[in-house]
């Protein structure tokens, strides 16, 4: 008795939404599966290339890097374009898993910033191209916090108990720690990782969550009031609420870059080289930037992009402080010290 | 009768045998090769070493279920276990006198209770949750009353902590309780309860003596419902609970989606198994030995 | 004999705390606000950019696709399951009532990571199919436990009566079993459908490109999206679900 109202309820919703102009229409011929992190594109540019090209993309997102690897080894492998972290960039191509790039169908790349290709791991863009550059960091609510000092020592403040997050990636929120200590963010020394994790064990007791995504959202409503997460989604969710300021911590940071690859089963090959050279081109590029805060690395584009970024000390990092940031790195088998130190957090009371 | 019937032709045997081949083949075949096989791909991941990247590696070893005696599993294992032994327990002290209430309602007001008791439920899952999440955010307006009467402190939160997981589990699965309780206490004779009054039994020890026990399958089955898709769940966990809130289910999800370890992910998912499966053998059983007579005897 | 209040108290305030988080929720999809929160006005703005989210819409598309498929599937494995339990007592009908039975107890996310071993194993892709797999294999038992139950309240003499009136057994079954099954079979339909298109768990790992179901839209919205969206789409489902309570009440009630 209880099923037939919820059946009628759904059948009501589908014959009021379902035939919408462009879900019933002509089947395009081609359709690009970019599998990415949420909200990585502007619309607008996805729109475009949509139509210029003839096709359709399908934009499926993942939430941590893991995962996305997770299912591509798992054997799904319907998607023709992936936007991984540079150092799993690094670990899928080690094991065949991506697809090495036709450079001449790519012109678009001469303007990608020599700065950033000077340490970046596929410097020489054989099987990735770098797409989005961001900081960790924290954002917090001026009005509601005393006192910020630009430090990873602010999550030992019990007066913001229960109203701050850390991210939710064992790498990022372990290397905070080692940051704060004056370690490297990639060392494999025990004793190091072993001070970090008992760090970070201090500073759970006054965090709402370990969050990786919801801290957005989170902080722009004020549930949260310090949030440890990345430039580019915290300058975006400036625009919601001015009152969010976002810092680099002193004691330095990490520094990621996305970059587009092509998995080795991709079946759109040529649609997904077409859209990385689209993603490149300098105007393309501003708008990207402007509209995600996350920094394309295109040297061609940054006249373009909007003061608010351009000029933010969070995102172009003064030389001093960009001496003492890190780019996260693949440590093999070493992974495991990581991963048996971030489940002692997890399971700490 | 069947046995004379199937002594006197053997062929009418075979051919029963047959339609009945035929008629459990579809479901049989589709579920063996959809779960049971699954299952044991999966019981079989356990005993495989993993490789750093997510892979799985060659051989077999005990290496993984071995592992799942380390303090930071038992931790967890003994959270999940008190996490859901708490929410059974509350839903079940509140499904008591609800399932009371309404099986003692008149039928029209019955039906009533129970449609509105159910309709929150026709809603989405995620939805019902997320919806906890919007009362209880710090800046609503149910925080700020707890404020004004100094029930809670400005600074703290509701949410992200085992009391926000304990109260939204309760919340998704009070109605598998309450269900039950009722259709045991509908078909509960109540005159019991006042012949018992009558020789001298105080209110309390009437319920306690003679209804609890009147309705024990239901609360056994009530008990079921909630404790198992509780032991299960990552959902609720994910979305209120705060850093001392993680369940056994995030850790299967953590270790399948984000520290790509399948094997482990497996080991686990096999502990938990082990946990579910305890009390509904015994509730099985039971079931078994109780249904009711055959339509048709078995052939001999 | 005075009897307790209690109970009618914990009843009542039972439904208060059923249904304020709903009353919650639909309020603040009206609030200004788009980040959530502080109150901050009233505004219909979320509705607005609701109805632009195509997203939502595609995977209302694919979650009905499912539902119906898997639904359609699952009522005729279910009815037969239910048919061969009911008429046999063999050793082979206990194992396969333990094949029917023991999904129905299974945690959801030990069926989820099963299926997705399974499906990495078989190296079959992560999509829509895998999505229907798996929703007819949680649904199968459901189909199977109505059916059955509706099977046992059955008169069996108007079967024997068939019989003896000369009608085989196919004829039996389809002029006979199959329409007196047909509330059963219909029920179990519901319910299947119901249980598919309100799936997130299993859902979850076995998803694939492009085969993204609402429920699974949700939970990402809720991870990252504008929570007044979520309000106003949660609005949107509860209307809609109130109006077919109100409407099957009426029909049912109209019905002798």
């Amino acid at each position: 008795m209880t099923t037939p109202a919820r059946a009628i309820a759904f059948a009501v919703l589908a014959a009021a939404f379902v035939p919408l102009p462009g879900c019933t229409a002509r089947v395009p011929a081609r359709r690009l599966a970019i599998y990415t992190w949420a909200d990585y594109f502007k619309p607008a540019l996805l729109a475009r290339f949509e139509r210029e090209h003839g096709c359709t993309i399908v934009i499926d997102t993942f939430d941590a890097n893991e995962a996305m690897y997770a299912k591509l080894k798992a054997g799904a492998a319907g998607y023709d374009l992936i936007t991984p972290s540079s150092y799993f960039v690094k670990i899928m191509h080690a094991q065949g898993m991506l697809r090495p790039l036709d450079r001449a169908t790519l012109p678009n790349l001469r303007h990608v910033d020599p700065a950033y290709l000077a340490i970046a791991m596929d410097g020489a863009m054989h099987h990735s191209v770098p797409y989005m550059l961001t900081n960790s960091g924290i954002g917090y609510l001026k009005s509601r916090v005393k006192d910020f000092r630009p430090s990873w020592r602010i999550f030992e403040r019990d007066d913001l108990r229960g109203r701050m997050t850390m991210l939710g990636d064992m790498r990022e929120t372990l290397g905070a720690a080692l940051k704060a200590l004056g370690h490297s963010l990639n060392t494999r020394d025990d004793a190091e990782i072993a001070a970090a994790r008992d760090l970070v064990i201090r500073w759970k007791r006054n965090l709402a969550k370990f969050e990786t995504e919801q801290y957005k959202t989170g902080l722009a409503s004020g549930e949260f009031l310090v949030v440890h997460g990345y430039s580019g989604d915290l300058l975006q969710v400036r625009k919601e609420n001015p009152d969010i300021v976002f810092a680099v911590p002193e004691e330095g940071t990490s520094v990621s870059c996305d970059d587009f690859a092509i998995p080795a089963g991709a079946r759109e090959v040529e649609l997904a080289h077409a859209f990385i050279d689209f993603m490149h081109d300098p105007a393309v590029a501003a708008e990207n930037t402007n509209f995600l805060s996350y920094v394309c690395p295109n040297s061609a584009s940054y006249a373009m992009i909007d003061a608010a970024i351009r000029d933010n000390p969070g995102v172009f990092l003064a030389p001093e402080l960009r001496a003492r940031c890190e780019v996260i790195d693949d440590l093999g088998a070493d992974t495991v010290k990581y991963t048996k130190a971030w489940d002692a957090v997890k399971a700490a009371e | 009768m069947t046995g004379a019937r199937a002594g006197a032709c053997g062929g009418a045997g075979r051919r029963r045998h047959l339609r009945e081949l035929l008629v459990t083949a579809p479901s049989f075949a589709w579920l063996a090769l959809l779960f049971v096989v699954p299952t044991a791909i999966m019981l079989a991941m356990a005993l495989r070493p993993a490789d750093p990247y997510g892979g799985v590696g060659p051989g077999f070893t005990l290496e993984t279920l071995r592992g799942l005696w380390k303090p930071s599993h038992l931790a967890i294992a003994w959270r999940t276990l008190w996490l859901s032994a708490a929410t059974t327990a509350i839903c079940l002290v509140l499904a008591v006198p609800a399932g009371y209430c309404i099986a003692r309602a008149r039928p029209r007001r019955r039906r009533l209770l129970l449609l509105l008791i159910i309709v929150p439920f026709w809603t989405s899952f995620l939805i019902r949750i997320f919806a906890w999440k919007v009362l209880l955010h710090p800046e609503g307006w149910l925080k700020k009353l707890l404020v004004m009467i100094g029930l809670a402190d400005a600074g703290t939160s509701l949410l992200y902590n085992a009391g926000a997981v304990i109260l939204v589990m309760v919340y998704t699965y009070l109605p598998f309780a309450i269900l039950p309780v009722y259709a045991a206490a509908e078909r509960f004779d109540f005159t019991l309860i006042e012949a018992a009054r009558d020789l001298g039994a105080r209110r309390l020890q009437a319920f306690a003596r003679v209804f609890l026990p009147g309705i024990r399958r239901g609360l056994v089955t009530a008990v079921l419902m909630v404790l198992i898709p509780a032991l299960g769940t990552f959902v609720i966990p994910d979305l209120v609970g705060g850093t001392t809130g993680e369940m056994l289910g995030n850790k299967i999800a953590q270790r399948v989606f984000a520290d790509r370890n399948l094997p482990e992910a497996s080991a686990l998912a096999a502990a938990l198994i082990l946990a579910v499966l305890l009390p509904v053998l015994a509730v099985l059983a039971l079931k078994q030995r109780e249904r009711p007579a055959p339509a048709v005897e078995e052939d001999a | 004999m005075t009897r307790s209040r209690f109970p009618l108290i914990v009843t009542a305030a039972l439904l208060v705390f059923f249904y304020a988080p709903i009353a919650v929720l639909v309020l603040y999809s009206f609030n200004a606000s788009r980040v959530g929160g502080a109150w901050t006005g009233w505004s219909l703005e979320s509705y607005r950019c609701l109805w632009g989210e195509r997203e939502i819409w595609h995977a209302l598309g694919n979650s009905l696709i499912i539902a119906v498929t898997a639904t359609l599937a699952s009522m005729v494995l279910g009815t037969t399951a239910a048919l061969a339990l009911h008429r046999y007592r063999t050793r082979l009908q206990r194992a396969h009532y333990l094949l029917i039975y023991t999904p129905l107890v299974m945690p959801e996310i030990l069926m989820g990571i099963s299926l997705l071993v399974f499906f990495a194993a078989v190296g079959l892709d992560l999509g829509l199919l895998t999505i229907f797999l798996a929703h007819v294999t949680f649904c199968i038992s459901y189909v199977a436990m109505v059916v059955l139950a509706r099977l046992q309240d059955f008169d069996e003499s108007i079967i024997e009566a068939a019989h003896d009136l000369g009608a085989g057994t196919w004829t039996t079954f389809r002029r006979v079993l199959l329409p007196l099954l047909m509330p059963g079979i219909a029920a179990g339909g519901l319910l299947a459908f119901t249980l598919s298109i309100d799936d997130f768990v299993i859902t979850f790992f076995v998803a694939g490109p492009g085969a993204t179901t609402l429920p699974i839209r949700i939970y990402s919205m809720i991870k990252h999206g504008s929570p007044t969206l979520i309000n106003a789409l949660s609005s949107i489902l509860l209307l809609v679900t109130f109006a077919a309570v109100l409407i099957s009440q009426k029909l049912q009630r109209e019905a002798p």
